[in-house]
């Protein structure tokens, strides 16, 4: 079992007017506040060191771009800190938004110099990215997978096969491919997919054989999707098992329900993510262009969310707190409550990896601090031994690409 | 007085590389029309009036309506390409008379600065392409289809912007706007609606031309127009009062009494 920590680092600020919800492409910058920014940037890496102290195999990163909900819009900043400020965790980065770069040949230097830093513990996934991050970059939406696959594929490329090359794609061009950094990972540092429910994104992450981590937090929607990737990987002539496959969702543990009711309760407040349920997505044509979808995907946003880019915009009321956590899309409560939930999600979606995503919202510094303390010490060996009873391989017990198991190494 | 039925065909052309959506109507000259990046949503009264003297073609554009798009076309100039391709292969007798809307308009100058000779005389309508002097072209992609529609006219209680968009849609209707919408990201997503190296190709057009714009546009500014007009040699403007971006839906008699006098001239 992997289990890694997450979160979202949002922009905090007591006053913010809840209509400017996630204030993606909707608050100008001059609401930036740079003195804040530095005391919460410090705080959110505090947090991860701590994280790894207490336990956690990996540090999860994201970015997203003119979007207060996440602070941290270069993924690739804070992951070169990381690589020199922790000692053990994996850097976890789900991660690169591919097609919103012109020169995937930077950041193919930026990651393996990241890898060579942190001594080969850097896991540079990739994803496709919504609509804000096209408009942002202003990158062609239309042309979003394309540019993906083979921004990829170049990256791939880049990292294990020795310079100089020529790349001529159709859209990526370079005469001197020959980048000096390498990354410290051989043939290359393991690539892994973060996805919502998007069946191509899956589809492509089996034929890859790249773990495929489920960001959003509904059982039975991601039931569909690992089912997805179980048959790509039948065509493919391989059997998946729990080193392929991860799922995220919201957490917050205290010493009493009350206590995780009263503190947890801020994960749903301030300055949220427009992708989290029952968060209102604004402007869907903003978040999802046509063209950045397939039509397939696009027939299913609407049906999950009954918005389109026509002005129609039906998205759901926000579900309380009360009711997420009734429902599980949030775990909440005490060391002895909160097992056997975490024990129902691995014993029915059988996980290899496993995503808390925790301190967010509007959650002070000391609450996160007190939560990953207790984790370390009362969730994370419980869980452990539960993924050992259910037999749950994470991708660093048994290898994705050959479904081997790792030789034991000697701590 | 009795209307008439809308009298036009609708088919679908394998042809040029595209399975294409093709209306025509009427009888006479050919008078092809280039649409703008909204699509076309039927057979309007504009292309009813001009029918009446030419004949009057409407293909949708590759990723518009229900033509499809192949991979190579990732532009407006590969599009413009692939327009002198359609017409031969269609066969259209040239030289022809055009009308360009809005992407339409780009589109047919960039194919009268290759061959001018290709058209007998040219309409460009609100025309995109051009970086204005003045204003910036509205950004349609950072606004909903219903928004864009909504921008486009000045007058909401024209009789074609409510037959067509200023109502709910089926769900079918909405889906062809997210199709359009599709269509236009590709060609136009950047530089904005326009191309950085077609003011300088102007002076090559010898194509007699005119500009029709509305004065309240509100998607391409009137600005555009002059610059147009300056780099055209000879282009004639006729600027529709209290009229936005889609003079052919907003004011329809006057827009087609405006280009049959330039066509007939």
């Amino acid at each position: 079992m992997f289990i890694g920590h997450f979160t979202e680092e949002p922009w905090q600020k007591e006053d913010w007017p809840l209509e400017w919800g996630s204030g993606v492409m909707q608050v100008s910058n001059s609401e930036y506040d740079p003195r804040l920014a530095a005391h919460l940037y410090n705080r959110y890496l505090d947090e991860k060191v701590y994280a790894e102290e207490v336990g956690f195999d990996g540090i999860m990163l994201n970015e997203h771009h003119s979007a207060p909900f996440c602070l941290n819009s270069v993924a690739n900043v804070q992951a070169a800190i990381l690589a020199r400020i922790t000692t053990k965790a994996k850097i976890l980065l789900l991660g690169n938004i591919l097609p919103i770069h012109d020169d995937p040949l930077w950041l193919a230097e930026q990651l393996a110099m990241i890898d060579v830093i942190s001594k080969g513990r850097l896991i540079p996934g990739v994803v496709r990215g919504g609509g804000s991050e096209s408009i942002a970059h202003n990158t062609p939406p239309h042309f979003n997978r394309e540019r993906f696959e083979e921004a990829h594929d170049f990256l791939i490329k880049t990292w294990t096969t020795p310079g100089p090359f020529r790349w001529e794609g159709k859209h990526y061009q370079y005469r001197y491919v020959n980048p000096w950094a390498v990354p410290y990972q051989k043939p290359h540092p393991p690539m892994w997919v973060p996805g919502t429910a998007s069946k191509e994104t899956v589809e492509w992450a089996a034929q890859h054989r790249y773990p495929y981590i489920m960001l959003a937090t509904q059982i039975e929607l991601t039931q569909q999707m690992y089912k997805v990737y179980y048959d790509t990987a039948r065509e493919e002539g391989y059997e998946a098992g729990p080193q392929h496959l991860g799922f995220m969702f919201f957490f917050h543990v205290e010493e009493t329900e009350e206590k995780a009711m009263e503190y947890g309760r801020t994960l749903t407040m301030g300055v949220r993510s427009p992708f989290d349920p029952g968060v209102e997505r604004p402007r869907p044509w903003i978040m999802s262009p046509p063209g950045i979808s397939s039509k397939s995907a696009r027939a299913l946003q609407r049906q999950m969310l009954a918005v389109d880019s026509t002005g129609h915009t039906h998205a759901g009321a926000r579900a309380s707190f009360e009711d997420q956590v009734a429902t599980n899309g949030m775990i909440v409560g005490t060391p002895d409550s909160v097992i056997p939930k975490i024990r129902y999600i691995l014993e029915t979606l059988r996980p290899g990896t496993i995503l808390f995503r925790t301190g967010d919202g509007a959650m002070t510094h000391e609450t996160q601090m007190r939560t990953l303390k207790l984790m370390g010490a009362e969730v994370l060996p419980r869980i452990r031994e539960i993924a050992k009873e259910l037999d749950l391989p994470g991708p660093y017990e048994v290898d994705p690409t050959t479904n081997e198991a790792y030789a034991a190494v000697a701590s | 007085m009795t209307t008439t039925p809308a009298a036009f065909t609708e088919e679908t052309l394998q042809i040029a590389d595209v399975s294409l959506q093709m209306r025509r109507g009427g009888a006479g000259e050919p008078l092809l029309i280039l649409h703008g990046e909204l699509g076309v949503p039927g057979w309007l009264k504009a292309y009813e009036l001009l029918a009446e003297k030419y004949t009057v073609y409407v293909p949708s554009l590759p990723g518009f309506g229900e033509s499809s798009v192949p991979d190579w076309l990732m532009s407006v100039r590969d599009l413009s390409a692939w327009t002198n391709w359609f017409i031969r292969e269609y066969g259209i007798s040239s030289p022809l008379n055009v009308i360009g809307f809005s992407l339409g308009g780009w589109l047919a100058t960039e194919i009268a600065t290759v061959n001018s000779a290709l058209f007998k005389k040219m309409v460009l309508v609100g025309a995109g392409g051009i970086k204005p002097a003045q204003g910036e072209i509205w950004d349609y992609f950072m606004n909903s289809s219903r928004e864009a529609f909504e921008q486009s006219f000045l007058g909401r209680d024209s009789e074609e912007y409510l037959k067509y968009y200023g109502r709910d849609w089926s769900p079918e209707e909405g889906d062809q706007i997210e199709t359009n919408r599709e269509g236009a990201i590709r060609l136009l997503w950047r530089p904005y609606m326009h191309s950085v190296t077609l003011p300088g190709l102007l002076p090559a057009i010898a194509t007699p031309t005119l500009l029709v714009w509305g004065r309240e546009d509100a998607v391409v500014p009137i600005s555009s127009c002059e610059l147009y007009q300056n780099g055209i040699a000879g282009a004639q403007a006729k600027i529709i009062e209290d009229c936005g971006h889609m003079p052919e839906m907003e004011k329809p008699e006057e827009f087609a009494k405006a280009v049959l006098d330039f066509l007939g001239s």
